[in-house]
C-alpha cells in the first residue's frame, strides 16, 4: 500500500556496519529516501536466517567491537534524529534471551524501539517475548513465511499483531525473490486480518515493490542496502566513502518507494 | 521420549517459521516409521550387515588388573564401520529420509566423521549428499575430506563466522531453509530443533540396548557408564535404555581443553561458565558472552569442540541424574596411551574423555562391580592430531619428504627410504 505518493518501505540496517559512525549516515539516507520504518538488526554471531551480505555485515559490526550496549545506543541516535520514524528491532533469540526478555525489552523501549522482530522465536512459542512488549507498549512482529500450513497461518493471523513480516519465499535473506502469482496469494491471505502487513525477502528494485505494493503495508529491503554499503565502503577513505554510501542508499530508497 | 519437544525446560523448535513446516512433516515421518515393522526391520538389517552390529562389549582384563578397581569393559562402537557411532544416526536418518521421498541430503560436520558416516549411508542408499563443514576444519581434517569425496559426497567449505562446526550448522540450517522440499538436514547430535534430538537418540539408542543385553548375558553388576559429550549423541545413545532407572552412575566427559578459563575449553555442564540459551533452534546449556554471542571453545578432539550440548542431557544433568565431568587435554591423551599400551585398542581422542573418566573412578569402585566405557569411536582418524604431539620431529620429516615426493611426482617405490637429514638427526639423537 501506498501514502502520500509513495509506496511505504521498511528498510533495514544492521547497527554498527562497516562501523558506528557510518551506519548513522546509513539511518539518515534511508530516511532521506523515503523509508516509513527502519528495522534495525543487532549483529548475532550465528545469523542463521541470513544470507552472505548481511552474515557478513554483522560479522564485520562484531569484529569491530559491536556490543548489545553500543546496539541500544546507536538506536537510541537514530531516534533523536528520526522521533518520527518507528524503529523496529530486529535481531536472533539468543540476545534477548540471555539478558531475560523482559530486561531486553525494558531496555530497548528506554532507547526508542518500536516493536521487535525475532525469527527464531516462534510467535506461540515466544518465551514472554510479546507479553513484555505489551506492558511497555511495544510491539511483537512475527515472521510469517510461505511454508506455513494455513491452520499456522491462521492461528497467527487470529493472535491479531498488529505489523506481521511476510517473508515472500522460503530460504534465506539475500538471493533474488520472483515474485509470482503464489507469492501474491500468500500476501493476501493475511487480508482477511488486521495486522498490517510487511513483505519482503530480495527485494531489490523499484519494479519490484511496484508488484506488491497492492498487496502490503510497506515493503521491505535489506540486503539490498547492505550490498550498496559493500560496495562503497574504502576504509581508507572514510568521508569520501560515507558520502558515496549515503548517496547509494537514498537512491536505491527512492526507487523502491516511488510509484 | 521429550514432552512436546521439551525435556524439561530445555528443547523445543526454536526455529524461524520457514522451518517449521519441515520440522513437523519430519516429526509425523518418524513417529511413522517408528510404528512400522518393515521399516524397522530393514534397519535392523543394515545394522547388522553394513554396520557391523552388534558391537563387541570387550572386557579390559589387563587395564582393570593395573587399575586394581571396578571391572572395566570397553563398548567398541569405533569397530562400526566408518569408525564410530556416527554412522547408526546417519544410517538411520538417510533410511527415513529415503521413505520420504527425499532425493538430497545435507549435513555438517566438525572433524568429519559424521560426514564421512552420512557421505557413507547415502553412497549405501543411492542418495546425493552434501557436506557442509568449516573452512578451518577442512584445512585440520583433511583424511575425512578425501574419505568423504570418495563415497561421493560434496564436501562445501564454509568461510562465515568462526568458521568452525557451529557454523557449519548455520550453513545447513540456510541450505535448509531454501531446499526442503526434496532436502533433508542429516543433523549430526542429539542436538538441533525437535523432533531431532527425539529421533537421534532412538537412532543411537542401539549402542545401549546392545550393552544391557550384552551385559545381562554375561551378569555384570554395572556400577557405572562412561561417554564423552560433544553433542552428546553417543551419551544419550548409550545411557538411554538406563536414564529411567536409579543405577547405573551415568557420567558424561566435557572437553576440559586446555584449562578451565574462557575459551579454553567446551565445558557446558561441570563449570559455572554456560549459561541457559537459545541457538540452532533448540534451548539449552550454551557457552556465551554476556550478550548471548556464542563463546569460541577449544578441545584436542574437534569432535568435542561445540558450546552447546543436546537438551536432553542438559535435563539430565540439571536434575543430576548424569554427572558432568571435565576432562582436559592433557587427561585425554594419557587415557589413549594407557588404552593402546595394555590393551592394543586405540580410542579417538573423543572417546578417550570417556576412557579418562574411568581412570579416575576406577579404584573408588569395588572389584564384583563393572564400569563400562563407550569407546564412541577409533583412534586412526587422530593420526594428524596425536602425532604432532607425540612424535613431532619424526612427523616433520614424514610430511616433508611427502611434499617432496608430491612435488617431484615420484612413485613411492621409487622415493628414498629416509630423507638423508631425518637419518642424521636420529643418528645425533
Ligand atoms: C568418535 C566421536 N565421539 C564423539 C563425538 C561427539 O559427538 P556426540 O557427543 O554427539 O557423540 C564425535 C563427533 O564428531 C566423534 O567423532
Amino acid at each position: 500500500m501506498t501514502s502520500q505518493n509513495q509506496i511505504r518501505l521498511m528498510s533495514h540496517l544492521v547497527a554498527g556496519y562497516p562501523n558506528l559512525d557510518v551506519s548513522l549516515e546509513v539511518a539518515d539516507a534511508l530516511v532521506r529516501g523515503g523509508s516509513t520504518f527502519l528495522e534495525i538488526q543487532l549483529a548475532f554471531s550465528d545469523p542463521s536466517a541470513d544470507g552472505p551480505a548481511i552474515q557478513n555485515a554483522c560479522a564485520h559490526a562484531l569484529s569491530n567491537g559491536f556490543s548489545t550496549q553500543k546496539g541500544l545506543a546507536f538506536i537510541g541516535e537514530v531516534h533523536q534524529r528520526h522521533p518520527e520514524i518507528p524503529l523496529f528491532l530486529m535481531t536472533y533469540a539468543s540476545l534477548a534471551y540471555t539478558p531475560g526478555i523482559e530486561n531486553f525489552i525494558k531496555e530497548a523501549k528506554k532507547v526508542g524501539v518500536t516493536g521487535v522482530i525475532i525469527p527464531d522465536l516462534p510467535f506461540d512459542q515466544d518465551e514472554g517475548l510479546t507479553a513484555a512488549c505489551k506492558k511497555y507498549g511495544m510491539e511483537n512482529i512475527p515472521v510469517a513465511a510461505p511454508s506455513m500450513t494455513p491452520e499456522r497461518l491462521n492461528k497467527m493471523i487470529d493472535a491479531k499483531f498488529t505489523y506481521i513480516y511476510a517473508a515472500l519465499r522460503a530460504g534465506i535473506t539475500g538471493s533474488e525473490t520472483t515474485i509470482d502469482s503464489q507469492t501474491l496469494q500468500f500476501l493476501d491471505a493475511f487480508s482477511k486480518g488486521s495486522s498490517k502487513i510487511l513483505g519482503g525477502f530480495g527485494i531489490r528494485s523499484g519494479s519490484q515493490a511496484k508488484q506488491l505494493a497492492n498487496h502490503v503495508y510497506a515493503v521491505v529491503a535489506g540486503s539490498v542496502f547492505v550490498h550498496e554499503i559493500t560496495t562503497h565502503y574504502n576504509p581508507q577513505n572514510e568521508n569520501e566513502s560515507k558520502m558515496k554510501i549515503a548517496s547509494a542508499v537514498e537512491t536505491k530508497a527512492k526507487e523502491i518507494t516511488s510509484l | 521420549m521429550s514432552h512436546n519437544g521439551f525435556f524439561g525446560t530445555f528443547g523445543g523448535k526454536y526455529v524461524a517459521e520457514v522451518l517449521r513446516k519441515p520440522l513437523d512433516d519430519l516429526e509425523i515421518a518418524f513417529d511413522k516409521a517408528m510404528q512400522d515393522p518393515s521399516f524397522l526391520e530393514e534397519l535392523r538389517t543394515l545394522q547388522r550387515d553394513f554396520i557391523g552390529r552388534p558391537t563387541p562389549l570387550y572386557f579390559a582384563e589387563n587395564a582393570t588388573k593395573i587399575l586394581g578397581g571396578a571391572q572395566i569393559y570397553i563398548k567398541m562402537e569405533g569397530l562400526a564401520h566408518t569408525g564410530a557411532h556416527k554412522i547408526n544416526n546417519a544410517l538411520g536418518q538417510a533410511l527415513l529420509a529415503k521413505k520420504m521421498g527425499k532425493t538430497r541430503i545435507i549435513a555438517e560436520t566438525g572433524a568429519g566423521q559424521h560426514g564421512l558416516a552420512t557421505a557413507a549411508a547415502c553412497a549405501k542408499l543411492g542418495l546425493p549428499c552434501e557436506v557442509f563443514m568449516g573452512e578451518v576444519d577442512v584445512r585440520r581434517q583433511q583424511p575425512n575430506v578425501a574419505a568423504m569425496e570418495m563415497y561421493g559426497a560434496k564436501v562445501i567449505s564454509v568461510k562465515s563466522g568462526s568458521k568452525t562446526l557451529k557454523d557449519a550448522i548455520n550453513e545447513a540450517m540456510r541450505d535448509w531453509a531454501a531446499h526442503f522440499d526434496n532436502t533433508h538436514y542429516l543433523i549430526g547430535s542429539a542436538l538441533g530443533p525437535a523432533p531431532f534430538p527425539d529421533m537421534v537418540r532412538f537412532f543411537q539408542s542401539v549402542i545401549g540396548k546392545e550393552v544391557q543385553e550384552q551385559s545381562q548375558e554375561r551378569h555384570l553388576d554395572i556400577a557405572a557408564l562412561c561417554a564423552c559429550v560433544g553433542g552428546g549423541s553417543n551419551a544419550i545413545g548409550f545411557f538411554a535404555p538406563f536414564i529411567d532407572k536409579d543405577a547405573p552412575r551415568l557420567i558424561g566427559a566435557e572437553a576440559g581443553g586446555i584449562g578451565p578459563g574462557q575459551n579454553e575449553n567446551a565445558v557446558r555442564m561441570s563449570g559455572s561458565a554456560a549459561k541457559d540459551g537459545i541457538v540452532h533452534g533448540y534451548k539449552s546449556r550454551f557457552l556465551l558472552d554476556d550478550d548471548g554471542q556464542v563463546a569460541e571453545t577449544r578441545s584436542i578432539s574437534a569432535g568435542l569442540d561445540y558450546p552447546g550440548i543436546g537438551p536432553q542431557l542438559a535435563d539430565l544433568g540439571k536434575n543430576g541424574r548424569i554427572e558432568f565431568r571435565a576432562i582436559t587435554d592433557n587427561q585425554a591423551l594419557e587415557a589413549l596411551q594407557f588404552f593402546a599400551k595394555n590393551e592394543g585398542i586405540l580410542f579417538a581422542m573423543e572417546s578417550a574423555h570417556a576412557g579418562a573418566v574411568a581412570l579416575q573412578i576406577a579404584k573408588e569402585i569395588p572389584k564384583d562391580k563393572a564400569i563400562i566405557i563407550n569407546m564412541s569411536g577409533r583412534g586412526d582418524k587422530d593420526i594428524f592430531i596425536t602425532s604432532p604431539v607425540f612424535r613431532p620431529f619424526e612427523w616433520e620429516q614424514f610430511l616433508q619428504s611427502e611434499l617432496d615426493r608430491l612435488k617431484q611426482g615420484t612413485d613411492i617405490h621409487y622415493a628414498e627410504s629416509l630423507p638423508t637429514n631425518l637419518k642424521k638427526e636420529l643418528e645425533n639423537k
